[in-house]
């Protein structure tokens, strides 16, 4: 690294600082950490499927990381786009549930209750539902039992 | 000589009945209560273990789920980092190397087209 370091053994490991070439499109990082992710990440699959799908496909017929930039560009763009949407329409709700994510070893079973806010307020505001794919067909997802059998022993 | 004749007759009010009957006092409930009552908790116990197991494989469905579907999200993320540092290190090389003739940088140790990760990574 080319800033000046005490010692003669570095503290962190060498970063290379070169940025992207050029010719490749800048995108900004979504830069959101675990819990918030796993918060939305039903929201972002619902919201952003066509991208991640063409993405996936595209990762499938090569998985050299130079052959998929402009679909990965795509998916990020289309995250960060629900992360913002999601703050400006269900800020407290979407802040309660990671929050309680982040007490709750990011158990979903443990934090229900936000859930259900947000789920409502997502619906409500941006027509996104939480489905779970290839559920049992014909009964109530586990994210909307009433009495679960697994859930936090201290209310 | 006779003796004044007297019949030997029992007591007024005639003999208590004899007490052939056995004295078995009640001793709580029997086996076969029992035996049911161990079937029926257990079988309750059961059938909750049953109902847990169906609801674990429920809440890991969601768990999964939940991974995948970031999972192009990350993917992508790492791709352009791992693409960057790639264009970084060719181009080091490139400089490294100029004055070898006939030197490609970059040029995969393999005589295969297809992408292999590269085994010394830069971070």
């Amino acid at each position: 690294m080319s800033s000046a370091q005490s010692g003669s053994v570095a503290t962190r490991p060498y970063v290379d600082p070169t940025p992207l070439p050029d010719n490749i499109p800048k995108v900004q990082e979504l830069g959101v950490s675990s819990a918030p992710l796993k918060s939305a990440a039903f929201f972002i699959g619902a919201y952003c499927k066509e991208y991640n799908e063409d993405f996936m496909l595209c990762k499938s017929e090569n998985r050299d990381p130079s052959h998929c930039l402009k679909e990965g560009r795509r998916v990020t763009r289309c995250a960060t786009d629900l992360i913002n949407k999601m703050r400006e329409n269900c800020l407290s709700q979407f802040q309660e549930h990671w929050d309680c994510l982040e007490k709750n070893n990011q158990e979903y079973y443990l934090c229900r209750k936000p859930e259900r806010t947000l789920n409502a307020c997502m619906f409500e505001k941006l027509g996104l539902t939480k489905t779970i794919p290839s559920a049992p067909a014909g009964k109530t997802p586990v994210h909307e039992l009433e009495k679960p059998l697994f859930k936090a022993i201290q209310k | 000589m006779s003796a004044p004749f007297k019949q030997d007759m029992p007591p007024p009010g005639g003999f208590e009945a004899v007490k052939y009957k056995r004295n078995l006092p009640f001793r709580g409930p029997g086996a076969l209560v029992f035996l049911g009552g161990a079937l029926l908790v257990s079988g309750f116990g059961f059938y909750r273990y049953g109902q847990g197991v169906l609801e674990k494989r429920e809440l890991q469905r969601e768990k999964v789920w939940s991974r995948i579907h970031l999972v192009p999200l990350l993917l992508a993320e790492g791709d352009r980092d791992a693409y960057r540092r790639r264009e970084a290190a060719v181009a080091r090389e490139r400089e490294i190397m100029k004055d070898v003739e006939g030197w490609e940088a970059g040029k995969s140790v393999y005589n295969n087209a297809k992408y292999a990760t590269p085994s010394i990574a830069i971070l």
